[in-house]
């Protein structure tokens, strides 16, 4: 870096600052110099539109024939000034230049700026859900003019309440126009819905799609809007900021583990509990940078549902934990031994450590994963992509190989990321049986026949050679695998044929160069590493245990077919936060904490260990499943029950290699990030950025620890048997559905799509069913009434039914079935 | 001699009227500045003034206001603008009446008046409902929510004077 870095005079003082870094930035990075802004945004395309940081700049005057900076009488170096004051956020650092932030003319151009805005800027701030951490406020009192020479009574009057889609209000009269919505959703997204109407004093923001603002991220624009403009439909006048209390936390919902925040404040119709007002983005650039998705965002409301399970259930009845405790001491004594677990991703890294200990303790051995479509975590362990990893470093010369999955819908943030790979000049590659969104930002996207994602990467080299040849050649490489239209031997096999390929081209085992899956849920990785394998589930529905614990594992709400082998467990013991179907079958149901009411760790896709602290007061008797757990364990006098998830943690790092020296003190440690937004400037809108709560830790690859990743054979999954008149039917993934940890987020409802199967338009033809028909797809011994959607998504042969859309559950994996018009 | 001084002294004072009053049967009169308990007070339709926007909690010291805002409209309007109080409350425990926040309110919603006699035998019942603080609706006023005609109320804070 050293070379490349140039020196720049700001206010007199010389400062060393790398070529090319935008002068906003290098100032407040490198001089701690605030330049004020609107319209700039560091993870933007400078606009110079809101003319807020003009500063009087300069070149050093050089000797045309030595080069030597001129100078004075006194010594001083002579300047060639501009005529006029120039934005800084247009300019970026060369040598020799000069920039003056202080001088009279910079501060009466800061003054004439914010009198202009001012003087059709409503003052409403004490109802304005920005007041209080608002840019325009802020850099008012400080560089304002104290008095206006406008009329107050000529300010424009415009609608206050404009909806932008189900999820965003506009307030006409606040919008300053500066652009940061428009160039987000167009720049960083890539979903250009909104744009600016008519010009000069009429200018306004509007959407242009159908339904409004259809967008996963559109919330990350109340974040960046300089002014309170932009509201969200789930906070709105839902407290004051200064009145909330950040709680570092992790998204709960898939694997990217997003950094967020919850705002929480007590409140009177919660029982006076502490309540999440709102979810914002805390920044970590390795993670999530500074964006969360509207998933993250506005699907909280689970964690204070009133469905939630507040009490103990014993056999059918309300009981208490001593009593439901040392029943299940009991039904374990009992097992003899034969103990079996089934957990899910949404338990923490100390939930699955209790649980494991606890079956293990008891003569169990099989620890079971939950859902049973993704594998190959070992895998991503062992060739995973290395520490340090962070997805915006790729750009040119690298590459990205997405394959079997629909990356937006599965983990948006990833998509956003990798979005951004793609314009910095990454090959991004995305491979398909059915067109996905990301294919809008591939360079690439072959398609393979629906079902064999597997076959295609192992032989990529005869269907794709040029695409081989790329990947291979790549700086960096990155392959994102998932297991959309696989079963799980499909899975096994895809992961494998992707390991190999990054072992033969030597892509592993370093920064920015290995393997990631999006697996369901915050902690796919953390079920790994704590040893729960969705192979050993597929076993223990071979051979039912005795006792089978079920951890925050909605089996039935997942899997059609998952009733016939729970009917033979003997007991179920389960511990959820819902009472679900599987609450009902099993003997004792244990309501325990979400992520918001206790803390503990997930393990993100990308093996970063990371701390959610508590926010929620709790829901009724619920405790965290690792009390829980711990708990069961004492009353059998096998331990001490641990106090706190941080003891667990330490238990577990003892115990567990993967997790050695991941104590909470360490996953808490935070750093200096680039771009500098949050702290006291506020310039970037919102006061929720700031990373207070750690940045996690990432698990190194075995590679990574001097293990020879070694290539194994794989085993290719027979073709589906495909009859006349069948289809394949593939199970997708929707963001936004009707599982039990969304379906409480009722201000969503409108965006979850009904019930649909995507049928390819020359089947439908054939079969005379037209878009919106409904229809019956027929699966072995399920079938489901949904309408058909004829847009384009769905290869010829092939039906896309979305999973979690309908009360009961569709197939988990890709299957063979029929398809008639109703 | 001194004897006789000092009894002068008190002789001249036992001819002053008595400045002792017998409360509560006789209420001294108060000062326009006195400040005693709270009211929320509205417009003369009977829209309440306070839009719940949390200042005057922001501005106690003694931290003694809790303010909780929701969304209007014209359909069940309580205050102009989009946002209301849905719950107000004041722990006269706490309060210092020291006016902080009839300086801070925006919409000079909060006013401290004269009352002063607020004893209590139970801690609970210091705290002070937004029912307990709010003025009776005026004559000819409806009272809130109410049904208005669109766009009528669609801003929170009354129109100003140039402030210069």
């Amino acid at each position: 870096m050293s070379d490349n870095m140039v020196k720049i005079i700001i206010d007199d003082v010389e400062y060393e600052v790398p070529a090319g870094m935008n002068v906003v930035d290098a100032a407040k990075w490198h001089a701690s110099n605030d330049i004020p802004v609107f319209c700039y945004h560091p993870k933007m395309e400078p606009v110079g539109m809101c003319r807020m940081c003009l500063v009087e700049m300069g070149t050093l005057q050089r000797n045309p024939e030595t080069g030597a900076v001129m100078t004075d009488e006194d010594g001083n170096p002579l300047v060639r000034w501009f005529p006029k004051l120039q934005t800084a956020c247009t300019q970026v650092a060369t040598d020799g230049m000069v920039f003056r932030t202080n001088t009279q003319a910079v501060v009466d151009a800061r003054e004439n700026v914010l009198e202009f805005l001012l003087t059709s800027h409503p003052l409403d701030c004490p109802i304005c859900d920005k007041g209080g951490e608002c840019p325009l406020q802020n850099l008012t009192m400080a560089h304002g003019p104290g008095e206006s020479r406008m009329n107050f009574s000529d300010k424009m009057k415009l609608d206050k309440h404009v909806p932008l889609g189900d999820l965003i209000f506009l307030d006409e009269e606040r919008c300053i126009q500066c652009g940061r919505c428009v160039r987000f959703q167009d720049e960083l997204v890539g979903d250009d819905v909104l744009a600016f109407h008519e010009r000069g004093r009429t200018l306004q923001i509007i959407t242009n799609s159908d339904p409004g603002f259809d967008t996963y991220f559109s919330g990350n624009t109340t974040d960046i809007c300089p002014v309170g403009a932009l509201t969200t439909a789930d906070f709105r006048f839902g407290a004051r900021p200064w009145e909330l209390t950040e709680v570092p936390s992790i998204d709960p919902h898939d694997a990217a583990g997003s950094n967020i925040s919850l705002s929480v404040r007590l409140d009177r119709d919660f029982g006076g509990r502490a309540m999440i007002k709102r979810v914002m983005p805390r920044q970590n650039e390795y993670v999530n940078e500074l964006w969360i998705s509207d998933k993250a965002r506005f699907g909280h409301h689970f964690t204070r549902s009133e469905d939630r399970l507040q009490k103990p259930v014993v056999d059918g009845k309300d009981s208490d934990w001593a009593t439901a405790i040392s029943t299940i001491a009991g039904l374990l004594e009992g097992a003899d031994g034969d103990i079996a677990a089934i957990a899910g991703s949404g338990m923490s890294n100390e939930d699955l450590f209790a649980l494991r200990s606890l079956v293990t303790a008891n003569g169990g051995k099989r620890l079971g994963a939950w859902p049973t479509t993704h594998t190959g975590a070992d895998l991503v362990a062992a060739v995973g992509v290395g520490v340090g990893t962070n997805l915006s470093d790729l750009g040119a010369g690298d590459a990205v190989l997405i394959v079997a999955s629909d990356l937006e819908e599965e983990v948006p943030i990833w998509r956003l990321r990798l979005k951004g790979a793609h314009d910095r000049g990454a090959y991004v590659v995305v491979a398909n049986a059915r067109k996905t969104r990301m294919d809008d930002f591939a360079s690439a996207t072959p398609r393979y026949q629906a079902g064999k994602a597997a076959h295609w990467l192992d032989g990529i080299d005869k269907a794709d050679p040029e695409v081989a040849k790329a990947l291979k050649a790549a700086q960096n490489l990155v392959i994102v695998a998932g297991a959309e239209g696989l079963t799980l031997d499909g899975s096994r096999a895809l992961m494998q044929s992707a390991a190999n390929f990054l072992i033969d081209s030597g892509h592993y085992g370093k920064a920015n160069n290995g393997l990631m899956s999006p697996l369901p849920g915050p902690n796919g990785m953390g079920l790994h590493y704590v040893g729960f394998t969705p192979e050993v589930t597929a076993d223990i529905a071979q051979n039912p245990p005795k006792v089978l614990i079920v951890a925050q594992a909605e089996i039935l709400s997942d899997d059609p077919y998952a009733r016939a082998w729970l009917d033979k467990v003997e007991t179920i013991i389960s511990l959820n936060l819902f009472p679900d179907a599987v609450a009902d079958m099993a003997a004792i149901a244990l309501p325990i904490q979400s992520f918001a009411e206790r803390d503990g760790t997930f393990t993100n896709g990308e093996r970063r260990v990371q701390r959610f602290y508590t926010a929620q007061g709790p829901m009724g008797d619920a405790l965290p499943a690792w009390q829980a757990l711990s708990r069961i364990s004492e009353h059998m006098g096998q331990g001490k029950a641990k106090a706190s998830a941080a003891a667990v943690m330490v238990m577990m790092s003892n115990e567990l290699p993967a997790f050695e020296g991941m104590r909470y003190r360490e996953l808490s440690r935070t750093e200096r990030q680039f771009p500098d937004i949050s702290g006291d400037d506020m310039y970037y809108g919102g006061t929720a950025y700031q990373n207070k709560g750690g940045l996690g830790k990432v698990i190194p690859t075995t590679a990574e620890q001097g293990e020879t990743p070694a290539r194994a054979d794989v085993s290719l999954p027979p073709v589906l048997e495909v009859g006349k008149g069948q289809f394949v039917v593939l199970p997708a993934t929707r963001l936004y559905n009707l599982e039990s940890t969304f379906r409480p987020s009722t201000l969503v409802h409108p965006r979850i799509m009904s019930p649909f199967v995507e049928v390819n338009a020359a089947d439908a033809a054939r079969l005379d069913i037209n878009n919106g028909d409904v229809v019956e797809v027929k699966l072995p011994d399920v079938s489901v009434r949904v309408r058909a959607s004829v847009n384009g998504g769905a290869p010829e042969g092939a039906l896309v039914l979305p999973r979690h859309l309908t009360d009961d559950p569709t197939p988990m994996t890709v299957a063979v079935g029929e398809i008639a018009k109703v | 001699m001194n004897i006789i001084k000092g009894f002068a002294t008190t002789f001249k004072h036992l001819r002053e009227e008595s400045i002792t009053l017998q409360y509560p049967e006789q209420v001294r009169p108060f000062q326009e500045r006195f400040k005693g308990r709270h009211h929320l007070r509205r417009y003369d339709n009977g829209l309440e003034k306070c839009i719940g926007c949390s200042l005057c909690s922001a501005a106690c010291p003694a931290d003694a206001i809790w303010v909780e805002a929701a969304e209007n409209n014209d359909e069940q309007r309580f205050s102009p603008g989009e946002r209301y109080a849905k719950t107000y409350e004041i722990n006269m425990l706490r309060c210092i009446f020291c006016g902080y926040c009839e300086d801070a309110c925006p919409t000079q919603a909060i006013e401290l008046g004269h009352e002063h006699q607020m004893s209590f035998t139970d801690r609970r019942d210091s705290i002070f409902t937004k029912e307990m603080l709010i003025d009776a609706v005026p004559e000819g006023g409806q009272p809130t929510p109410q049904k208005v005609e669109a766009g009528a109320f669609d801003r929170a804070i009354p129109d100003m004077p140039d402030p210069k």
